[in-house]
């Protein structure tokens, strides 16, 4: 992920660079103030209106108009690579107010419009909090809820979290809370088999809460550290199922809601994680199938959107395919 | 965000419609609102350029006919160019009379692969086709139990093996899918890019010769739709692509991307987690979704399929006519719920979706739907025929029958007065659609009239 946006960006960034110093070169203005100082030769003031001038040659303010123009190749630039719409917008007005107005060091143009790109998109990401620390300090079982759109690996991300868990020496039990898709409880099953973690399993058609109860109860009374909860896939627009999920987190009083979405979710990620996070304020986030976007852009775009920390991003189908987000990692890959 | 997108990009549109002159600027609003339209909707970047500047060559230097004025002229080339980016080819999926006739279904994961395959098995059965499925995706954990699941749900065998080698399953099945008329065929989702899924698919496309190869799409995928629709086309040459999840927020500019770089038509949308929400594909309704405008076409062969034509004339006789009685009101929402959800239905109508109605309106509505329809069950033959008849004491009995309270029961006659009303409007001459809506107590949208 983010390797692509990264070649992208600093070729962008010095092209538009680029752009600025030529146009400070060819500036009319300037070099009639230059040819204007060859004929007023040099006096006493000479040396103060000299200074003046190589600071007009050397410093350049953009015009509105100009950085739009400017802006043209980064927004293609990001839309290529998957940042939403309303996103790059939000750039645009930080670049904007960082980059106008501003006398520009014409050697230094490249490093200020990087610089303050990379600002704007890491103000994006917020700072994750330690899941594992966090669980590792309550003595009840510690409840997680996962939910998301239908189809973006909500069980496979539960059973990878499980291993986790395990290599840091904590026990989990899985609620198979989705009773509504086809085969859903014999999915988890099977990951918790291989895992060898208990599960507690609903009926299909049965109501998803009573499953959330039943497995919390028994957390309880063995000791579990983790209770994990999957959740029937839904869409974010079903107000039925919305108020079903509300339902879910209110018998289930989870110390963590996890939202989990794909990376590969072009402009509609937004949508997506901004009803989600309207519905149930959840805590963070797990992007999945990053082996198959390579473009990074939907974490940039949820983050925004949401202000809420992604924790972990997951790809394949192996259990250990799982890795913690770093903000600072990330945009250091991005800018380099 | 979508929604100021649209609205700008009709205010554009209406601009155009309302100028007299076609100048050079008008018509790069009119491209950069698009543009900002498609790209919102997940378009391909370069694709939307491509295409952008297609509409902007046309528009500058085509002369329209002289029947024709300017800004007709140029709504017809965006339109048109719109449409060009499905491919020319037929959006039917001809089955062939061969035994079987297989259509095999490729994809990422998570896309909706199975959930298709149901899709299509219970719209081909209806059709009075013997249909069989095949589970080849032998990675995801249960997803041979899905399959299986999901046809017994239809009644149709389903062939599943805890083999766990793809080719090896289809040998041990193979003499027995003679006896169907369609075999659809589910296969591992997985990254397109990753070395031994496309060793998979390649043998297993040898092997299986499909005589269709659909690549299920979400509609929200986004840019890297492009490269993956490729890559699935390299390795198992598609011929048709189902987009999914079009019930949610999402446009289906990825899906569309994918069409165009497969060269493929989309064949078929997914409108939902139910066996029936399924669609044939029509491009002019999902250029009118992807830029945020109503469609009518989709809405009346919805309908069509929803009641039989004489049902139908014999309701519309009625409505004219302004005889209109419960027992009618019964049969229309019989109608509409075998439409889909109101608010699905309401989304294709033109100008509704400018009503803006919320969501959550609409989902109330239908929960009372359904209860009126338990009121309506509960009523005699005489008093559908003749509500009037109603009095409080049978308003008691009904409530105690349904389940309902007297005040339900009191809004539905309400209704139904009302609905009768909106009906003798109707009657005879060209309905007042002004007067109509004041009926309604909605608001005109702009440009309804």
């Amino acid at each position: 992920m983010f390797k692509l946006l990264k070649e992208k960006l600093s070729k962008t960034v010095s092209k538009i660079s680029e752009t600025i110093k030529k146009d400070v070169e060819t500036s009319p203005e300037e070099t009639k103030e230059k040819e204007d100082i060859k004929k007023g030769g040099i006096g006493t003031a000479g040396s103060d209106v000299l200074k003046k001038v190589k600071e007009k040659v050397t410093h350049k303010k953009l015009s509105e108009d100009k950085f739009d123009k400017l802006f043209q190749e980064l927004e293609i630039t990001l839309l290529e690579n998957n940042v939403a719409f309303e996103v790059i917008e939000k750039i645009k007005d930080d670049l904007k107010q960082e980059i106008l107005n501003q006398p520009l060091k014409r050697s230094q143009i490249s490093k200020q419009i990087k610089e303050t790109l990379e600002n704007s998109i890491k103000d994006l990401f917020q700072e994750p909090e330690n899941l594992i620390e966090k669980i590792k300090h309550k003595t009840e079982p510690f409840v997680i809820v996962f939910f998301g759109v239908n189809g973006v690996g909500k069980t496979s991300t539960i059973a990878k979290f499980v291993k986790l868990l395990q290599k840091n020496n904590l026990t989990s039990i899985l609620a198979a809370a989705d009773t509504f898709r086809a085969a859903s409880q014999e999915q988890i099953e099977e990951w918790a088999n291989k895992l060898e973690v208990p599960l507690v399993k609903g009926q299909y058609g049965s109501d998803p809460a009573s499953v959330c109860f039943d497995a919390i109860q028994k957390a309880k009374s063995k000791n579990t550290n983790v209770v994990l909860i999957d959740t029937a896939g839904r869409m974010h627009s079903n107000t039925d199922l919305m108020d079903e999920l509300r339902k879910i987190i209110k018998v289930s009083q989870p110390d963590e809601k996890i939202f989990v979405g794909e990376s590969i979710t072009g402009n509609d990620c937004i949508d997506q994680a901004r009803l989600f996070n309207e519905a149930v304020d959840f805590n963070s986030m797990i992007l999945t199938k990053t082996d198959i976007d390579e473009k990074g852009g939907a974490a940039i775009s949820v983050s925004y959107i949401t202000q809420k920390p992604i924790i972990y991003l997951t790809s394949g189908q192996l259990l250990d395919d799982i890795v913690k987000f770093d903000k600072e990692k990330i945009t250091k890959t991005l800018f380099g | 965000m979508l929604e100021k997108l649209s609205t700008s990009l009709k205010g554009t549109l209406s601009k155009v419609a309302k100028s007299i002159f076609l100048d050079k600027n008008l018509i790069e609003e009119l491209v950069k609102e698009l543009q900002r339209s498609l790209l919102a909707s997940d378009v391909n970047v370069s694709l939307v350029f491509e295409l952008s500047e297609k509409i902007k060559t046309r528009a500058l230097k085509e002369k329209p006919p002289k029947t024709v004025s300017p800004k007709e002229h140029i709504i017809k080339i965006v339109y048109e160019e719109l449409v060009n980016l499905f491919g020319k080819k037929s959006y039917e999926l001809k089955i062939e009379k061969k035994k079987p006739f297989k259509i095999m279904f490729v994809g990422l994961y998570g896309s909706g692969k199975t959930t298709s395959i149901s899709k299509l098995a219970n719209y081909y059965t209806k059709k009075n086709y013997k249909v069989a499925t095949l589970g080849l995706d032998i990675h995801r954990p249960a997803a041979p139990e899905q399959l299986k699941q999901l046809s017994d749900q239809i009644n149709i065998p389903s062939f599943i093996s805890k083999e766990k080698d793809s080719i090896k399953i289809y040998k041990e099945f193979e003499k027995e899918f003679s006896q169907y008329d369609i075999l659809l065929i589910d296969t591992a989702g997985r990254d397109a890019l990753s070395d031994d899924l496309i060793k998979e698919l390649s043998s297993l496309n040898k092997k299986i010769k499909p005589d269709e190869t659909l690549l299920v799409m979400s509609a929200d995928i986004g840019q890297t739709a492009l490269e993956q629709a490729k890559k699935f086309h390299e390795t198992c040459n598609v011929t048709g692509v189902i987009a999914t999840k079009m019930d949610g927020t999402a446009k289906g500019g990825g899906a569309l991307t994918g069409a165009a770089a497969t060269k493929a038509p989309i064949k078929f949308i997914g409108t939902g987690e139910k066996i029936n929400d399924l669609e044939t594909f029509d491009p002019t309704g999902f250029v009118s979704r992807l830029l945020g405008m109503g469609d009518l076409k989709t809405l009346l062969e919805k309908v069509e399929d929803a009641m039989s034509e004489e049902e139908a004339k014999d309701l519309g006789k009625k409505f004219l006519k302004g005889d209109f009685n419960l027992l009618d009101l019964y049969e229309q929402m019989e109608a509409m719920s075998k439409m889909g959800p109101i608010s699905k239905v309401t989304e294709l109508i033109p100008g509704f979706s400018q009503l803006k109605l919320p969501k959550d309106v609409l989902q109330v509505q239908e929960g009372k739907l359904k209860k009126w329809k338990f009121i309506l069950d509960s009523l005699t033959q005489e008093e559908l025929e003749n509500p009037e008849i109603i009095t409080s004491s049978r308003i008691q009995r009904i409530a105690s029958g349904s389940g309902t309270t007297t005040r339900e029961i009191r809004e539905l006659l309400k209704q139904y007065k009302q609905s009768k009303k909106v009906m003798k409007l109707m009657k005879g001459k060209e309905p007042n659609m002004e007067k109509l809506m004041k009926k309604f107590k909605g608001k005109l949208p702009k440009g309804f009239t």
